[in-house]
């Protein structure tokens, strides 16, 4: 079954995906953006959904806005509510797409591809973090842009970097109550990533804003703290926090916080199964994130015709993912002979200094290693498969010593998330055990299909009849 | 320190020999070049069924069977039944003639009415024309075979290393095994290597005509009871089976792409579907389901697909096994065999001698 | 008290309300939101209990990513985060 055929394919709608499709147009490709959204944004700037009538503008609001409206102006394809669930290379020079999209599987060739698959968050697993109530920090910036709602009447926000206190400000202002801030980083790390942040005054007031209003509000900002528990039978109904040592080891007692919500996360992740399975070799940079794909600044990669920009490559931030998106789609656009030098340099420069400013972001949002005693022994782990620390460790002690034979074992990863949320933490784990760098603990192998598809739409179509008739098997 | 004999490969055959080895006395090795159990051992479907296997290998499949089920809980083995379905008049004949055959050589396969499959296995397609039953049919955990077997190694103190690929082998008097650990050095050696004994014989070489299937297998998200058996197909296109936590795994030996040479093969979505749409055939509850994972392993045979298993053809002291057609099944009772012959015992049934003219049924 | 930042709840205005039914219960969400901020917003913020005995669960991610808030719509198991309340929707626990 063969679609339309473009001459880049874009997975994502976020600010990279999106400007890539929109530089990679401008240079007269027939090009498709693909999101499983129902609006370009991705999740930084994510749109409102459609029971949002009207609200008051803010920042990512208007920067969404106005990438949405630049692609509809664009020519650019965009095929919203698209799930890509498999990528294969078709006769040498075509790339095929397999889309899950209103219940059906259609097929989407392309000359080259632009992953821009963004980022998720890392968690570091504490006992009771799975009950309902507890949403990921990142997951509360995609539900608040989303909905426009706090996540609970009384929430414990937990973190770290700026996006701790960037939804801490966000829950009051969709009238929220916040019960506290709790961030492993101390007021020194904010005040050595200084210099970074003054290259951004617009950025550092927001940030300034953020920690006055909080002040003047009274919500207590514990520093150098962590959620160390999540307590409640059937959700939520408060938190315990501990003290951290230097190296973000707990110390000293818990103390306990009344709440009906809790947001946790530390650092995103570079979301680099499409690209791991399509043959993109791995390094690991934990001041990016962790495990990306390996790719230069304008998005080559090892693989011909295949390109990556944004968080999905490295996590620099909005900024940087829009420029290098940018980049990304001239250099594709290039590649297929339609060069455009004095775009591409602009872009760079845009993407060099943005960069530098996303980048100590995410080493001042990034765990230290003392964080994984945080997970104690019934800490679950593995959450789609119930999987504990105790469990792995018993594991690791028979001699399983990578991700897939902690996988193959317990099942740890194969649940319905693929590993996405845990996969990290037992890498941690590993490494831990075996005492190396968690740089020497690769991921497990990626397979398809990149989210759950559903058996009728992957079979299509069937008739009986067109089964093949194999050569009977030997006798 | 030399070994006894060094075991290049610790799949289920490679593993299952040395404890044979070692249970006899003597000192044995396994070096695998990942996870112990991570080639076709650990991610075949799991299929523990007497109807697809060749008639000639029905004693070593009962054999095996008989093993499966001793491993038990610890490889997840589960002895549930199965059937083989035909969908039409052309797979009914088909069926019928190689079912009494394999019937006749020893399986307990018998041929069932419409009612008898409706009764077991309501959820099936009501376009079954013909079907054959197989009670001692059933599955094992193909995901817990590393992990079995690194605990019965390490119980019967069998040294075992993996992360080390033989990158090269020097016989001058004994064995010298590169790999990135350090030099392995045993009198004998066992290349038990499945789909890359290719270029591991070619170490010392030697041509062996092994080549690869690329075999499909995928697994369904959590599912209320579908299916309380091992389903097949006439066609052998079609294995199905759900597990005790509710997911369903989907084989049929549909072609991926890839080599070993390459490492792991890929998925080919235009071969998924139909296998997946198939799946849905026979079990129409099945569109609802989720696919969460597919992935390939890689199936290795010789041109008459009958195992390799005797002393490697021009290389006093060394051995090979593995190309085995029902790998999975027989894998443990033929490791068993060829350890015993390494023990110069005389092995219970007949081995596979690799040095034979493949063009010809020489078994 | 003084706040340096408004609280903007009641400057937004949402779509009218709809009903659906989650496992019998009848609930009122804005036609548009997805499934998971109506449930929340009606209290319900257990949506399913993980296998083996791992205990109850709710959304995580809001993203479509960590399938904690799948919920069943027709027979197929759909993220509540990534679906939209429609009048008369039918949902079930999985």
């Amino acid at each position: 079954m063969t679609g339309p055929v473009f001459d880049v394919a874009v997975i994502g709608a976020g600010p990279a995906g999106a400007n890539a499709a929109i530089a990679a147009a401008a240079q007269g490709l027939r090009v498709a953006l693909l999101d499983e959204q129902d609006y370009a944004g991705g999740q930084v700037w994510r749109a409102k959904s459609a029971a949002i009538l009207e609200a008051p503008p803010t920042v990512e609001g208007r920067a969404g806005d106005v990438l949405r409206a630049r692609l509809a102006a664009s020519g650019v394809t965009h095929l919203a509510q698209a799930r890509v669930w498999d990528i294969a290379r078709r006769g040498g020079a075509q790339w095929q797409l397999h889309v899950l999209r209103a219940g059906r599987s259609d097929a989407i060739a392309a000359r080259a591809l632009i992953l821009a698959t963004g980022a998720r968050e890392f968690v570091q697993p504490v006992p009771g973090w799975t009950l309902p109530g507890v949403i990921g920090l990142a997951g509360a910036t995609a539900l608040m842009k989303h909905e426009q709602m706090p996540p609970g009447q009384r929430t414990v926000v937990c973190g770290t970097g700026p996006l701790v206190f960037y939804v801490a400000s966000e829950i009051r202002r969709l009238g929220g109550q916040v019960a506290a801030v709790v961030t492993p980083n101390r007021r020194a790390d904010w005040l050595a990533a200084l210099p970074q942040l003054m290259r951004r005054p617009a950025l550092a007031a927001r940030g300034a804003f953020w920690l006055s209003e909080l002040a003047l509000a009274r919500v207590p900002v514990l520093w150098g703290h962590a959620v160390s528990q999540v307590t409640g039978s059937a959700q939520i109904d408060g938190v315990g926090v501990r003290a951290l040592d230097a190296d973000w080891a707990p110390q000293g007692k818990q103390r306990q916080i009344t709440a009906d919500s809790l947001c946790m996360g530390y650092g995103l992740a570079p979301q680099c199964e499409a690209a791991q399975m399509l043959g993109v070799p791995l390094r690991h940079d934990a001041a990016l994130g962790g495990w990306l794909p390996e790719g230069t600044a304008d998005g080559a990669t090892a693989v011909d015709a295949l390109y990556l920009c944004g968080d999905g490559s490295g996590v620099r931030g909005a900024d940087a993912a829009a420029a290098q998106g940018t980049l990304t789609g001239l250099r594709a656009a290039a590649d297929l002979g339609r060069a455009a030098p004095a775009l591409q340099r602009g872009a760079l420069g845009r993407f060099n200094r943005a960069a530098r400013f996303g980048t100590a972001m995410t080493a001042l949002s990034a765990p230290r290693g003392g964080l994984v005693q945080l997970t104690t022994d019934t800490s679950v782990v593995c959450r789609c498969e119930g999987v504990t620390r105790a469990a792995i460790e018993v594991e690791l002690s028979c001699g399983a010593g990578s991700s897939n034979a902690v996988k193959s074992g317990l099942r740890a990863g194969m649940g319905p998330c693929g590993g996405k949320f845990c996969q990290a933490a037992i890498g941690g784990l590993i490494a831990a055990h075996r005492g190396v760098d968690e740089s020497a603990i690769a991921p497990p192998t990626a397979r398809p299909p990149l989210r759950p598809v559903p058996v009728s739409a992957a079979a299509g179509s069937f008739s009986y009849d067109d089964l093949p008739i194999p050569k009977p098997a030997p006798l | 320190m030399t070994y006894d004999i060094a075991i290049i490969g610790g799949g289920i055959m490679g593993c299952s020999t040395a404890l044979t080895v070692a249970a006899g006395g003597q000192r044995a090795i396994v070096l695998d070049q990942g996870d112990l159990g991570q080639g076709a051992s650990g991610v075949n479907a799991g299929t523990l069924s007497l109807q697809i296997k060749r008639v000639k290998l029905m004693p070593y499949a009962l054999k095996g069977h008989e093993i499966w089920e001793r491993m038990g809980a610890a490889v997840g083995f589960a002895r549930t039944g199965g059937y083989t379905l035909a969908f039409n008049a052309r797979e009914a004949e088909l069926l019928h003639d190689r079912q009494t055959l394999k019937a006749q050589a020893g399986a307990p396969i018998e041929f069932v009415s419409n009612n008898r499959l409706r009764a077991a296995e309501p959820a099936l397609t009501q376009s079954v024309v013909a079907a054959s039953f197989c009670a001692q049919d059933g599955f094992a955990n193909a995901a817990l075979t590393g992990q079995y077997f690194r605990a019965r190694l390490r119980q019967a103190g069998v040294a075992f290393r993996e992360g080390a690929a033989v990158t090269g082998i020097d016989k001058t008097g004994v064995f010298t095994l590169a790999t990135p650990h350090g030099c392995v050095r045993a009198h004998r050696i066992l290349l038990a290597a499945g789909a890359w004994l290719k270029p591991l014989a070619a170490m010392l070489d030697v041509d062996l005509p092994v080549t690869a299937r690329v075999n499909t297998v995928s697994v369904t998200d959590r599912l209320p009871p579908l299916m309380g058996s091992v389903i097949g197909h006439a066609t052998g296109l079609l294995t199905m089976k759900q597990k005790a936590n509710g997911t369903v795994l989907i084989g049929g030996g549909w072609q991926g792409r890839g080599t070993p040479q390459d490492g792991r093969g890929a998925v080919d979505a235009t071969t998924l579907r139909p296998n997946l749409a198939l799946a849905q055939y026979a079990v129409p509850a099945l569109g609802d389901a989720r696919v969460l994972r597919s992935w390939t392993g890689f199936e290795a045979h010789v041109p008459d697909f009958y195992p390799l298993a005797g002393p490697l053809p021009g290389v006093e002291g060394a051995f090979v096994l593995g190309c085995v057609r029902g790998g999975y099944t027989i894998g443990p009772y033929i490791g068993a065999l060829m350890g015993a012959s390494v023990l110069g015992q005389e092995p219970e049934m007949p081995l596979f001698d690799p040095a034979r003219h493949f063009e010809e049924e020489t078994i | 008290m003084i706040r340096l930042r408004a609280d903007h709840s009641k400057r937004i205005r949402r779509a009218p309300l709809v009903t659906f039914s989650f496992d019998g219960e009848q609930i009122a969400g804005h036609a548009g939101e997805s499934l998971l901020a109506a449930l929340m917003r009606a209290g319900h913020l257990r949506l399913r209990n993980a296998p083996n005995s791992a205990g109850p669960r709710g959304g995580f991610c809001c993203m479509g990513l960590c399938q904690e808030c799948v919920v069943r719509i027709n027979g197929q198991t759909v993220e509540a985060c990534r679906t939209a309340v429609g009048a008369g929707l039918e949902v079930v626990r999985v």
